[in-house]
């Protein structure tokens, strides 16, 4: 009795079980790399390595971690390795061998059997339901090692005697897509490294409840590294691709800068990507400053619209109007408005609004247009962040006498503006990228030769309206709307770029942009916060 | 241990249930009659309130008189709170409330029509149970009430124009924080964010901004009840300062707590009736009703 709790205790002190564990995840890591190598073809899948091609070398990493775990599972059965199994590895991680071993199972009948139509399901069934047992009804130890290391001992092998090499490929009868081996293996070698290591992850803390946390930790953290990786994929291949073409003719100090009144000229930094116009007959580098600007008017003119009456709602509905069925309708139509699709919106801009307002495409209507796409998740955000400002301070203010606006103004919204701008952070993001509605209401030539010039477009007159600006009422073109034209339809007017080039370039200042969009917004979230907190 | 006998047990049961509050005994007018020589501060008659359809106060008359501190005990859900929270009508905030009866405050009714809110809890204010400062600095959190009043500019405008009254915000700052002695502890950071403070600190910064648009009626909702006893005997040494100036009307759990700083006790029972008031002395050491008595020596509550 006392020796069987001194074991436990002391399990997580074995050596050897920690040394093969951690062999196994090294390997595995290794693995699992060079596999993404492959994929990446950042080494070509004919490359050899000590005589061994790649693959084969990938199908002997599998080999090994199957083995290592074989190892540690016999050992932890026969008490060689110091562990703290529960009695069963448990159903969810069964439920993910026997899906496999069905997987495999079904695999297998297909390939290696003639008529495999008919036999595949219920080779796979058998397989999986061998797998699920096999998984459950030994203990942890032997459970959650010895299924997993089968297939990857199985694979392994198989793909290190070259059953499967870069010239094999899988073109199955139900479907017309075909996988060549030189893909398939580097695929089915990272999910197996990602197996292996987890179920030696569990191994290393001597299985167990430690062992199952190690487990889960080690899960959540390569959902986690894969998240990370997909936003990184995607961010570096955008910029690999339309780095070139910003940086074209760019250079620290290569311009000359006249000084006004002065006539000096100094060195300047230059940027024709960013700063040049797009046409016009003088341009050598074509820019994307016209749809930069047009973009940024799009966002100033759009926040400015839907941040004030978004608040303004939400204090209503939170702060005056009665909870009850009003605000519950309210509330839905909120969230089915968030979720409408923009063309929708584009397309009432075009309906209703372009007759009434510029009688054409203009940037005032596309700044309404995404101003009421903005609008129910700055009122949704804002509402939310009201809601959780404490009612002691609003009792508080009124126990000094003070009114419910001013306690709402000086209070209540201060509160609640960290929250309110995480909103609007996520809406930017959205509208600045949005294509469709602005297809509908606000493009004008993809390639403009002039810069909307807002600011210098209003005129003061006596008569009504009294203010009037002709660059608010003509169309313009944007980051997100000169990418859709250059990449489907658009013949780009220079030889300098190609389409794609300039698409590429346009894409990654569209993301520099938004970017700088969202630094902003977390810049301001963090000075309101530490205003509020003793930070 | 020896066995409890089978008499003995039904002593118990019996006494249990008289010890419940549930005795036949009726609440007579004259316990609740207390006579002082001036005229009352705050004067309550007949108020009934109704949340909903439950009755939390029952025809409760009391008059509080100036310059003294005034407590209100009894168990859980008396309505003890419910009584204080009528004096400056934040009962009104809690749209199921409704108040009938008459208060009246140096001889004019808050409860009539065209009475203004803001003036009223001016002249009466509140201290609530959680400290509950502003997420703003400490000198902030004092002048917050006089700005919103239009008392102290300190607005923009005036500060361009140099006609702001930033001197008189100091001095009242000080003042305030004087008064609620946390003046000491916090001189040197008064711009510093008022939620850094200890809860026992922030509890006399809410009294300091009470205190800051100078009221006549200190109403305090257990205001201790969520401090340390160090903490807790500041405030109750606070509180006896403060009724050399100003009316207070304290409710608490605690009774040694009611004994140490009230001049004058009022009783409240299950059922928010209003049982006995009079000098505390009195309540303390020789209450009228059986089941003050019993509820003031533990026997319940």
């Amino acid at each position: 009795m006392s020796s069987v709790t001194e074991n436990r205790l002391a399990a997580a002190d074995s050596t050897t079980g920690d040394l093969v564990s951690l062999g196994v995840i090294g390997v595995a890591t290794l693995t699992f790399l060079a596999s993404w190598l492959l994929l990446l073809q950042w080494v070509d899948e004919t490359a050899t390595v000590a005589g061994l091609s790649v693959l084969k070398l990938l199908g002997v990493g599998l080999a090994v971690i199957g083995g290592g775990l074989v190892v540690i599972g016999v050992g932890s059965r026969f008490d060689y390795i110091d562990t703290t199994p529960s009695s069963s590895a448990g159903a969810p991680v069964g439920v993910v061998f026997g899906v496999l071993w069905a997987i495999l199972g079904g695999l297998a009948a297909t390939l290696l059997l003639e008529n495999a139509v008919v036999l595949w399901l219920p080779v796979a069934v058998v397989f999986g339901v061998v797998g699920f047992l096999a998984s459950v009804l030994p203990g942890e130890d032997v459970g959650s090692t010895l299924p997993v290391a089968a297939i990857l001992i199985l694979l392994g092998v198989v793909v290190a005697i070259g059953g499967v090499n870069a010239g094999w490929t899988w073109s199955p009868d139900w479907s017309s897509a075909s996988f060549p081996g030189s893909e398939l293996v580097p695929i089915l070698v990272v999910f197996g490294t990602l197996l292996g290591a987890w179920s030696a992850g569990k191994a290393k803390e001597g299985f167990g409840a430690e062992g199952r946390q190690a487990g889960a930790y080690y899960l959540i953290g390569s959902v986690v590294f894969a998240m990370l990786g997909v936003l990184g994929l995607l961010i570096g291949f955008i910029v690999t691709n339309g780095l070139q073409t910003t940086l074209t003719g760019a250079s620290l100090l290569g311009g000359r800068q006249t000084i006004p009144f002065v006539g000096l000229q100094v060195a300047w930094p230059e940027f024709p990507f960013l700063l040049n116009q797009t046409g016009g007959l003088y341009v050598e580098i074509p820019g994307v400053l016209p749809a930069l600007v047009g973009t940024l008017w799009l966002v100033v003119g759009a926040v400015s619209f839907a941040v004030p009456l978004g608040i303004g709602a939400a204090v209503f509905l939170t702060e005056y109007a009665e909870r009850g069925r009003f605000t519950q309708v309210v509330e839905v139509a909120t969230n089915g408005l968030w979720s409408t699709p923009s063309i929708v919106f584009g397309l009432f801009g075009l309906a209703f609004l372009v007759p009434r307002i510029s009688g054409g495409n203009s940037i005032v209507v596309g700044q309404l247009v995404l101003g009421f796409m903005l609008l129910p998740l700055v009122l949704i955000t804002s509402r939310e962040a009201i809601l959780a400002v404490p009612d002691a301070r609003r009792d508080a203010s009124a126990a000094l006498g003070v009114t419910k606006w001013q306690t709402i103004r000086s209070v209540v919204l201060p509160a609640a503006m960290p929250g309110t701008i995480t909103g609007v952070i996520l809406g930017v993001g959205r509208i600045a990228g949005e294509t469709a509605p602005l297809l509908l209401v606000f493009g004008g030539s993809p390639y403009p030769s002039t810069t909307p010039n807002v600011l210098g477009g209003f005129r003061f007159s006596a008569q009504p309206p009294f203010v009037t600006n002709e660059a608010l009422l003509s169309p313009a073109s944007a980051l997100p709307y000169q990418l859709y034209s250059t990449i489907t339809a658009g013949v780009f007017p220079k030889e300098i770029f190609t389409n794609t080039e300039f698409g590429w370039g346009t894409a990654l200042v569209l993301l520099l942009v938004v970017v700088g969009l969202y630094a902003i917004g977390v810049g301001s979230r963090l000075y309101f916060r530490r205003k509020l907190h003793n930070e | 241990m020896s066995e409890i006998e089978p008499t003995q047990r039904t002593d118990l049961a019996e006494q249990r249930l008289t010890t419940t509050g549930e005795t036949d005994e009726t609440t007579q007018a004259a316990w609740t009659e207390f006579q002082f020589e001036d005229d009352a501060k705050l004067a309550v008659e007949a108020l009934d309130v109704y949340y909903g359809n439950e009755q939390a106060l029952q025809s409760v008359s009391l008059d509080v008189p100036d310059e003294s501190v005034t407590a209100l005990i009894g168990p859980s859900g008396c309505g003890k709170s419910t009584f204080l929270r009528c004096l400056n009508r934040m009962n009104d905030r809690i749209k199921s409330a409704r108040i009938e009866g008459s208060v009246a405050l140096d001889g004019q009714e808050i409860y009539s029509d065209g009475v203004n809110l803001v003036e009223l809890r001016k002249r009466v204010g509140m201290v609530f149970q959680e400290p509950n400062p502003f997420p703003k600095s400490i000198e902030d959190n004092i002048s917050y009430g006089p700005r919103k009043h239009g008392d102290l500019d300190t607005g923009l405008l005036a500060r361009l124009f140099g006609t702001d009254d930033a001197e008189e915000a100091q001095a009242l700052v000080e003042r305030a924080l004087r008064r609620a002695a946390l003046w000491e502890e916090v001189k040197d950071r008064l711009g510093d964010n008022a939620l850094g403070l200890s809860g026992g600190q922030q509890q006399r910064l809410c009294i300091a901004r009470c205190l800051a648009v100078d009221p006549d009626v200190i109403l305090m909702d257990e205001p201790a009840s969520a401090l340390d006893p160090i903490a807790t005997a500041k405030i109750e040494d606070l509180i006896e300062e403060l009724a050399e100036d100003y009316s207070v009307v304290v409710v608490t759990h605690n009774m040694q707590q009611a004994s140490r700083i009230s001049d004058q006790t009022a009783v409240f029972l299950t059922g928010g009736e209003l049982v006995e008031y009079g000098e505390t002395e009195q309540i303390f050491e020789n209450p009228q009703s059986q089941r003050v008595e019993d509820y003031i020596t533990g026997k319940f509550g």
